[in-house]
């Protein structure tokens, strides 16, 4: 870590939120966003004039169009690509543009039709010149779920174990969805019920793959002092760290399992693969909550060892007997995650995250919870701090 | 053969590789029942997936060669969702990732093995699969003993 991106430490903050999840026919992406925008802005007690910087993601409103619905002019726009990855780096972007004084206040948007017109269910799978992630239809080697499920075969040839091993995930993220009110899937699970449920890529199973929804999502941040006269407490960005990505870090698995080109060998995460603790000063045991991205189940077992909560192959032990869950040592995704809580790309793990440290989680809250991390298995975090 | 970017055959629904111009040697190589990959002048190693430059040493300067077809299965899943109504007859099918012996892994099927009996460390052969739209899909099968 450069000393540059010390002195990050804790100037910024998130002082507003939207969201939705869930089923919305009669809507389009953009009207989608700009009810985000409505909320997030009620929420930071914030007007459109305080919105001076704005980013959007691609497959939702474009950019333009999105500020010329929202009657909004910045002098800061930028558009990401839409993926689940590159939620943290499009926060930590807007924190570093708040921080280095592009705009005062960056408002992050994003609205999505699971199916609508120019969003086409296929699109995952054609992008990037046809399967960056070794996606390959010719082959019926189809899906995101391919690269998730490889994984996790891999990791099991490696350390032992099967599919059963992911069922403590798909249970304690559907415990803490039972608790969220705008979680989409509701309903009890126990490991019977995981086990029973359907092969969709062997060895994952139906309940290993996220909730696929309508959803919309804005964050806004702004510098530490600006968030303390906001309508809520601020959530400082403490700590963050970028993508990791390369051969090594192929699509949706850890270094070291030998996923298509990947070498074989047991990751350990080094001192330098982990800066953003020491960017925020703390260590995992600081740690409140751990927030990953769990498009599919195994990817929990990933971010446990990419960050050094364990050891290689010893997270399929960690998530047992309750650790993960709400009043265990390490709880992680608390909302239900994308796998119970529903697909909103990760902007919904990212809100949770703020909503925790603000103490208003009601029957799914971590007691005192002061620091909170999202950190997901191809090396991204962000330590929010309250 | 030439480049082509139809990703479906109309008639079967199949879905078929995307040929870029780039890629015309390797595709040809299958036609004539060859596994052709690129090998770096500079190291001498042979990559995939297909593209410009050798990952190892960032030559630009390689040759088409053509490899020996052995390898094992290093990595495998099974599907059992149809995506499309081509594939509800197909499966359980497996996808493979198999370790060429020079190095590379492809990520292909494997023929005329059922799905139960796919394990890593398979020792297995290079095979051809015709396809519709005059294209021959690189595949593998179990190596004959």
């Amino acid at each position: 870590m450069t000393l540059a991106a010390q002195t990050l430490r804790d100037r910024t903050a998130v002082c507003g939120v939207g969201l939705m999840i869930g089923e919305f026919p009669d809507r389009t992406p953009l009207s989608l966003a700009v009810e985000a925008y409505h909320r997030a802005l009620d929420d930071a007690g914030m007007k459109r004039k305080d919105i001076d910087g704005i980013m959007t993601l691609s497959m939702g409103p474009d950019y333009d169009r999105f500020l010329e619905a929202a009657g909004t002019d910045v002098r800061y726009a930028n558009q990401g690509w839409h993926h689940g990855r590159f939620i943290a780096p499009m926060v930590q972007h807007a924190a570093m543009v708040v921080a280095n004084g592009l705009a005062k206040t960056v408002a992050i948007i994003h609205g999505r039709r699971r199916r609508a017109f120019g969003q086409v269910s296929e699109h995952e799978m054609w992008r990037q010149g046809l399967g960056p992630h070794g996606e390959s239809p010719a082959y019926g080697a189809l899906s995101p779920v391919l690269g998730a499920a490889l994984a996790a075969q891999r990791y099991f040839h490696m350390y032992g174990g099967g599919n059963e091993d992911l069922a403590p995930i798909a249970v304690a993220f559907r415990k803490h969805a039972r608790l969220n009110p705008h979680a989409v899937r509701h309903a009890p699970m126990s490991i019977e019920d995981y086990l029973k449920s359907r092969w969709i890529v062997e060895p994952l199973r139906l309940f290993d793959c996220c909730q696929n929804n309508d959803n919309a999502a804005c964050m806004i941040i702004t510098s530490a002092e600006r968030a303390r006269d906001c309508a809520k407490p601020p959530v400082h960005i403490s700590g963050m760290q970028g993508v990791h990505a390369g051969p090594q870090f192929h699509n949706l698995t850890l270094p070291g399992l030998g996923v298509a080109q990947q070498r074989v060998y047991k990751y350990t995460p080094t001192k330098e693969d982990l800066y953003s603790y020491q960017m925020a000063g703390i260590t995992q045991k600081d740690v409140d909550a751990l927030i990953t991205y769990d498009a599919f189940s195994p990817l929990v077992l990933f971010g446990l060892e990419r960050f050094g909560f364990c050891g290689p192959g010893e997270a399929r032990e960690f998530v047992k007997n309750g650790r993960i869950e709400l009043g265990g040592e390490l709880p992680i995704n608390t909302s239900g995650g994308l796998l119970s809580e529903g697909h909103a790309v990760g902007w919904n793990l990212h809100i949770e995250a703020v909503r925790q440290l603000r103490h208003e989680c009601g029957e799914r809250q971590v007691k005192d919870a002061k620091i909170i991390q999202y950190a997901s298995f191809l090396g991204e975090s962000v330590i929010y701090r309250r | 053969m030439q480049p082509s970017q139809q990703m479906i055959d109309n008639e079967t629904g199949r879905y078929l590789p995307v040929i870029y111009p780039e890629e015309l040697p390797y595709w040809e190589g299958a036609r004539k029942r060859q596994l052709v990959l690129q090998c770096c002048k500079g190291c001498g190693k042979a990559w995939y997936p297909i593209g410009p430059a050798c990952p190892r040493c960032f030559s630009m300067d390689f040759e088409w060669k053509q490899m020996s077809g052995r390898g094992k299965i290093h990595n495998y899943v099974i599907y059992h969702k149809a995506w499309t109504p081509w594939f509800q007859k197909r499966v359980p099918y497996a996808v493979v990732q198999v370790e060429l012996e020079e190095g590379p892994r492809l990520t292909t099927n494997l023929l005329d093995c059922p799905v139960g009996e796919v394990k890593i460390g398979m020792p297995v052969e290079v095979a051809y699969e015709d396809i519709p739209g005059d294209i021959t899909l690189v595949q593998f099968r179990r190596a004959a003993r």
